[in-house]
């Protein structure tokens, strides 16, 4: 197996009156052909500007990226666009993400038109083909975005990331604003096209069940650092960051039977201008010490499993 | 707890209507529903299909036109509601019936501090002096769980846990009979959800207070109420104690949307959605509405709305398939 992407030490800075806002600080991570690498975290921690930057849709601050192998930090125009027809985006808001003006037909052609790919009858083909294979029925070529709901909406903005084959997709919480059995439908299809096209994903979510349902590997951020990466199994299986346990005992089961104990958090996300050194975590975590002053780095736990946390190995897993 | 099983609402075959430029919306088609005193009960369905106008129809604050209430009752504690005048739903208001949407900032004003808000409601409910008052916000905030130092902030400063929160005590501050909660924590990330929910279930003890949740998310519905309403196109397809729903769903959209889940206890890796879509209010089919997105239609179910089946002392289904695990 092949690595698809490689990010190492990515950082992206925004420029505030008040200072620097430390969106993504640090994050390094690979993602392997045909595998669904989960991004998962809380509003404010980062999670869509990382799928941005990997996009060039932002320009990285710092840090190094790579696709196939090749940096792909700076790049021209024209291998911009290159690498576009490889790497796509699936947006999480079908209502706003599409060109009002534009029918689903027109929609879906753009991409293959800008990229010089097909004209003419050549081009209705392609058109009809990727609908097709999104579940659009042909009877909606003509249809505008307002007239769709939000189901049929998604399979265009997945269609129209879908039209130049490509072999990457970053899908910026595709389901969140879908209604539950939507969003199964949704689900259900980005997982046959990864099976059929060999597709890589980054799906970046704030939806735990979702992103443990799509992903082979999660990753999990906290203001703008990664403070947990594991396979999908082991991370749910054995949690490492008291950040994590806090998440994965908030989430809420269909079922009355669950009744757990949740760990439930004090305060809120701190900022993320010029956020301290140490664990950022440190403020909300019942096991802060003075040794997460320092800076915590990314370690081994077991094989895979990664976890930023310097009390982790005595907390035990 | 001597009135706990008093009735506090009961709604009649509620039927709402939207009139559009060349449409009748069907929003919500002969309801039924009752809360009793202390009970939390959740009103769970998709997009669209009715449960915000409801909520929205027991405190009459329905924007006529284009909603017209076309039937039905609703009884509050005896009286009905759309029978009252004016001045009286609008006592019941906030005092009695208290309304949080998803959105906090519908229900804060920019301009003004927190605490000013906070006690210009307390000064609605309770006659008291103007430190009295501010005393009382105070410590609603701090039950909030927002410190005393907060007071003087402007809602923009406060995150959209700590406003929800604000809000949610400041809704329970009156002690009302009923809160209608409409998806007071779907904006929330979920460790902020926790927080708020469990806030929400501490202060509802406290003041004893009738709940209806509304919500999409089977979750929540699950962590927090007594009895579920399964609502679909306007109408509720299944009633019951949580326990009847979550262990002995009936209605082949309810299973359905079990089925859509992720479910994170096992391993498989494919979703059994609900074919299709929610039909269009506008153009209702004549029988069951959910007969063309149902795996076990029939024809009867084309041509006539089932009634109520009753399956359990509250458990009802509208459905004619009786198989299953019925």
């Amino acid at each position: 197996m092949s690595t698809i992407l490689e990010a190492q030490d990515l950082k992206k800075y925004f420029k505030t009156k008040n200072g620097y806002l430390h969106a993504v600080d640090g994050v390094s991570f690979r993602i392997e052909e045909g595998k669904t690498l989960g991004v998962v975290g809380e509003s404010g921690c980062g999670k869509s500007t990382l799928g941005r930057i990997v996009l060039h849709l932002h320009e990285s601050t710092g840090g190094k990226l790579f696709y196939q192998g090749q940096d792909i930090t700076h790049v021209n125009k024209p291998r911009l666009r290159q690498l576009r027809e490889d790497m796509q985006i699936i947006f999480q808001d079908p209502f706003s993400s599409l060109n009002p003006r534009m029918s689903v037909r027109e929609t879906i052609a753009e991409p293959l038109i800008l990229n010089g790919k097909e004209r003419g009858t050549d081009l209705n083909n392609e058109v009809d083909r990727v609908m097709e294979t999104v579940g659009l029925p042909q009877r909606l070529a003509d249809s505008y975005p307002h007239e769709l709901d939000g189901g049929r909406r998604q399979r265009i903005g997945i269609g129209r990331a879908l039209a130049l084959n490509p072999r990457f997709i970053v899908c910026d919480e595709p389901v969140s604003a879908l209604d539950v059995s939507i969003q199964a439908q949704i689900l259900n299809l980005l997982q046959d096209l990864q099976e059929e096209k060999k597709l890589s994903y980054m799906f970046i979510t704030h939806d735990l069940s979702v992103v443990k349902y799509i992903s082979h590997d999660i990753a999990v951020m906290y203001l703008g650092q990664l403070v947990e990466k594991a396979e999908t199994k082991a991370l749910f299986a054995r949690p490492a960051h008291p950040y994590t346990k806090a998440l994965l005992s908030a989430i809420l089961l269909p079922d009355i039977h669950a009744k757990k104990e949740r760990i439930i958090l004090k305060g809120e996300i701190t900022s993320p201008i010029n956020p301290p050194k140490g664990c950022r975590f440190a403020g909300r975590c019942q096991y802060a010490t003075s040794r997460c002053e320092e800076e915590q780095k990314l370690e081994e736990v077991e094989k895979n499993h990664f976890v930023a946390c310097c009390r982790a190995k005595e907390l035990g897993m | 707890m001597e009135s706990v099983h008093k009735e506090l609402l009961k709604i009649e075959n509620l039927v709402v209507e939207y009139t559009s430029e060349d449409n009748i919306i069907h929003a919500v088609n002969g309801i039924d529903l009752d809360i009793l005193e202390g009970e939390t009960v959740g009103l769970v369905g998709e997009t669209g299909a009715g449960k915000t106008t409801i909520a929205k129809s027991i405190l009459r604050i329905l924007p006529d036109p284009p909603a017209k209430i076309c039937g039905g009752k609703i009884v509050f504690q005896g009286t009905d509601i759309l029978q009252m005048k004016e001045e009286e739903i609008r006592s019941i208001r906030g005092r009695q019936i208290s309304m949080i949407f998803q959105d906090p900032m519908t229900a804060l004003n920019p301009t003004i501090t927190v605490g000013k808000q906070i006690a210009e409601a307390v000064g609605l409910h309770e006659k008291l002096t103007k430190s009295e008052r501010k005393q009382k916000a105070i410590q609603i905030l701090e039950k909030a769980g927002i410190s005393r130092e907060r007071y003087d902030d402007f809602p923009h400063q406060f995150s959209g846990g700590m406003k929800q929160r604000a809000v949610i005590a400041m809704a329970l501050v009156c002690s009302p009979l009923l809160l209608l909660a409409d998806e007071p924590t779907t904006a929330l990330d979920v460790t902020i959800q926790a927080q708020v929910l469990q806030m929400m279930s501490e202060l509802k003890k406290e003041f004893h207070t009738s709940v209806l949740m509304i919500t999409h998310d089977l979750g929540v519905v699950a962590e927090t109420c007594d009895k579920v309403a399964v609502i679909y196109a306007g109408e509720i397809i299944e009633f019951g104690t949580a326990e009847d729903i979550f262990d002995h769903a009936a209605h082949p959209y309810t299973l359905g949307l079990f089925g859509s889940l992720p479910d994170l206890n096992s391993e498989n890796r494919r979703l059994k959605p609900i074919s299709g879509m929610m039909p269009d209010p506008a153009h209702l089919p004549a029988g069951c509405k959910f007969y063309d997105r149902c795996p076990h239609a029939s024809p009867k179910c084309r041509n006539s709305v089932p009634d109520k089946r009753k399956l359990g002392q509250s458990h009802y289904v509208r459905c004619f398939y009786s198989g299953g695990n019925v």
